[in-house]
């Protein structure tokens, strides 16, 4: 007997539907293949359902079952292909009526019970997409599913329970929609602005990164404080919108990021590899391409600490995310497209011991090793980088005895409210262009959106002589120049917002 | 024709010839041209420069290569490359004595700076022929040579054991004056020099005083810039603080109790009309 059980494979965040052809012989010795290009874990696929069926107390049969998936040309990976399978076994030996329009997926655990599997979501919708009506996931991955309104998620705790339903001793009830509400959790960041003592300026790189989407380089000695500050830097961003939600969780789910039972990711994403991370690691790959962490940044912050002690391959493999704020990932099987439009914040020491400059403690370094250790970090890296600020070391016991100045510190929540003002007047300007922030703006969009006044031309050419900048340089000046008339609640560009921006320029090109 | 100067060449330096032990053969690239001995000053200092070395060095090399003084240094990196800058911004003469051989530039990275001397009618010599690699036992032959060279030396940042000490014994020792250029009793780069002082070096405060050395006094004092007089209230007290103490905006900010953002705006168009200039994150008072 033929039974065809509906099932869907993601690949990235593609999904394709998946024919599961359960066919059980009336003759033949018994036995159990899968074929249609079966990878490891689905071949072990044949031992799970076997000794769930047969955990579950149900009849395994002794006869000859093949499994076909197709389209049959397709390499099948992955676990969620026990549950289409054990349901496809269930239908030919106890002869149930399987529900039309029905899309099934899970993995089962030895016991019968079915366990959290990753890209559920994607599931979803794919079959909203599709107009499939129902679809059969593991209670742990259903509220996953249930963000997407419109498809009947049914909850699956284990194969007995099924296999009640379908005999009709019991009813399911599909999950519930979860909406999105306006109750998104404020990212938790560790640290609020107003711990952070002195560092005028870098807050104020901070504010401007946070508020237009800059990338931004914090150069500074050990124990200045640049990682705070980074940790810091994930309080004052605006919360995600229900559909920078979407994506993000898309991304969590596809990688199996998601925790069971878990749902919409809510707090914008806050990545901080260590140094030692390969290329993969970092943009995404292997045999079957997964994520990397610059589409787990997705939406949020991509924090590299000791940026310059990352190899430069890795450091190189970028380029394409930062300017694009996608990533395709070819492989000989299969390319694969990730968003990855995230925030970097690198931070990285003066020279390779740490104390250039530093009031109290010497240098050790030779001034050749720290023109080789600054050329760590390549220019078309550095140049993709708007805002770049020194982050000098404090003495905190001086600053923490002026108890006035520790009052009159702004929290986050504060600085908050005028990034997300100035969100806001980016979002209105750029509803026609595609684009979201200050920072994405291409030369097309400069020319529409930042018209500059003669003096102000005049200003930046000036800057451009006597602080050397690149053609590239000068357009990022007036993205943050933008950005900061966007926080004065300026329509146009003033000298004042100009001769600020110029403070965040890169100063590599000046040193001798 | 080699470019050889022997020890018996009536072209040979005389001053060199005082020493003990002077080369016998001196290798060189440029133009040997003998007016370029006649008053030299040697400069030397510290690898390890520090902000306030650059500074110092590009002001008091300048004026005094501006009034005629050959300057004779090591080449090396830090307080020597800065002090044959200085004197070729300053359209003044230098003379870069190598420790290795006559065919090799050391360090190799400085290439633009050795063509900009040899352009400049600069000279470049070595006691070393060939591409003879540079040792740790020739860098105090060269010093000797610098020190020989030279009327009198001038140490502007010295460390601990700074090699540059060793050129300012040499110099003691061949009776030639000695000149310090005092520091921040805090900073590691100004122990040696401070130690010079302490021991009997003269102390450098200005131009004038090495001027005086080789008979020159009426050098004059570049004038201060004319500073534009319409500075806003904000500029005004910017400027004051900084001609205090050079400081970062992050201070600036909090002593003036001003936004870092107001300070940054004041500080940048300050900078770009001349009035101040960075160093190091710190602002100064051209």
């Amino acid at each position: 007997m033929l039974i065809k059980v509906s099932s869907a494979s993601n690949s990235g965040l593609q999904t394709i539907a998946i024919d599961v052809e359960i066919n059980v012989a009336g003759k033949g010795l018994p036995a159990f293949e899968i074929i249609g290009l079966p990878n490891k874990a689905v071949d072990e696929s044949r031992d799970r359902v076997k000794t769930a069926i047969i955990n579950s107390h149900i009849q395994f049969p002794s006869r000859r079952i093949t499994i076909n998936l197709a389209p049959a040309d397709i390499p099948k990976e992955g676990s969620f292909y026990d549950l289409p399978i054990a349901v496809g076994i269930l239908a030919s030996v106890v002869g149930y009526q399987l529900p039309e329009e029905s899309l099934f997926f899970g993995e089962l655990s030895l016991d019968g019970t079915l366990r959290h599997t990753r890209g559920a979501l994607l599931l979803s919708l794919f079959a909203k997409e599709k107009g499939i009506k129902n679809i059969f996931v593991p209670k742990a991955s259903a509220n996953e599913a249930a963000i997407v309104k419109g498809v009947n998620v049914y909850p699956i705790e284990s194969l007995n329970q099924l296999s009640s339903y379908f005999s009709g001793e019991i009813d399911l009830q599909p999950a519930k929609y979860i909406e999105a509400k306006d109750d998104w959790m404020n990212a938790q960041a560790e640290f609020d602005m107003a711990e952070i003592l002195g560092q005028e300026q870098a807050k104020r790189a901070a504010e401007i990164s946070a508020s237009g989407g800059h990338n931004l380089f914090l150069v500074g000695t050990p124990g200045s404080g640049k990682t705070m500050l980074a940790r810091a830097l994930a309080g004052i961003l605006p919360s995600l919108s229900e559909k920078e939600s979407l994506e993000v969780t898309k991304i969590y789910s596809a990688s199996g990021r998601i925790p069971p039972e878990g749902s919409l990711v809510k707090t914008r994403p806050f990545r901080a590899p260590h140094h030692t991370i390969s290329r993969v690691g970092l943009i995404g790959g292997s045999t079957k391409p997964q994520p990397g962490e610059v589409s787990l940044s997705h939406r949020g912050i991509l924090f590299l600490d000791e940026f310059s002690e990352f190899p430069r391959s890795v450091l190189e493999a970028l380029r394409q995310p930062l300017e694009d704020g996608s990533l395709t990932i070819s492989r000989s099987r299969e390319r694969v497209t990730y968003p990855s439009r995230f925030v970097l914040i690198a931070s990285a020491n003066p020279c390779p011991c740490g104390y250039l400059h530093h009031p109290k403690k010497p240098c050790l370094c030779t001034s050749r090793e720290v023109e080789k250790y600054r050329k760590r970090v390549s220019g078309p890296i550095l140049d993709r980088i708007d805002l770049h600020i020194d982050v000098p070391v404090v003495d905190i016991k001086e600053l923490a005895k002026d108890r006035r100045l520790k009052d009159e510190l702004e929290p986050s929540a504060i600085i908050r409210g005028r990034v997300i003002r100035a969100r806001e007047t980016q979002k209105n300007r750029f509803f026609d262009d595609g684009i979201h922030t200050n920072a994405e703006m291409k030369n097309k969009h400069i020319k529409k959106h930042c018209p500059l006044s003669k003096e102000v031309r005049h200003l930046l050419q000036q800057a451009g002589m006597n602080f050397q900048l690149s053609a590239r340089s000068y357009y990022k000046m007036i993205k943050v120049a933008r950005t900061i008339a966007d926080l004065d609640d300026s329509r146009d560009i003033t000298v004042s917002h100009m001769a600020e921006a110029l403070q965040y320029r890169p100063r590599v090109q000046e040193r001798e | 024709m080699k470019n050889i100067v022997e020890i018996s060449d009536p072209k040979y330096p005389s001053l060199l010839k005082k020493i003990d032990q002077p080369p016998e053969k001196l290798y060189y690239k440029g133009n040997w041209n003998a007016a370029l001995f006649e008053k030299c000053l040697a400069v030397v200092g510290s690898r390890k420069m520090t902000s306030y070395g650059r500074q110092i060095t590009a002001k008091l090399v300048s004026e005094i290569a501006a009034e005629g003084i050959t300057i004779v240094s090591g080449f090396m990196y830090g307080i020597d490359a800065a002090a044959h800058k200085a004197a070729l911004a300053a359209g003044g003469k230098t003379i870069a004595v190598m420790p290795c051989g006559i065919d090799l530039i050391h360090p190799e990275y400085q290439a633009d700076l050795y063509k900009e001397i040899l352009k400049n009618d600069g000279l470049i010599i070595s006691e070393f022929e060939g591409a003879f690699p540079p040792a740790l036992w020739t860098y105090p032959r060269r010093n000797r040579i610098v020190a020989g060279l030279s009327l009198a030396a001038m140490v502007i940042e010295a460390g601990q054991k700074s090699g540059s000490l060793i050129t300012a014994g040499l110099a003691e020792k061949y009776k030639r004056k000695l000149f310090a250029v005092p520091g921040q009793l805090t900073s590691t780069q100004s122990k040696g020099t401070l130690r010079l002082i302490k021991a009997g070096a003269s102390i450098v405060t200005c131009a004038q005083d090495v001027l005086a050395a080789y008979g020159i006094s009426n050098h004059k004092i570049p004038g201060e810039k004319l500073r534009s007089l319409n500075l806003n209230k904000l500029e005004r007290n910017i400027v004051e603080k900084l001609q205090q103490e050079p400081m970062r905006i992050d201070a600036l900010s909090r002593l003036l109790e001003v936004t870092a953002s107001e300070i940054g705006t004041s500080v940048s168009l300050m900078q770009l009309k001349g009035f101040l200039f960075e160093e190091e994150g710190k602002y100064y008072v051209n």
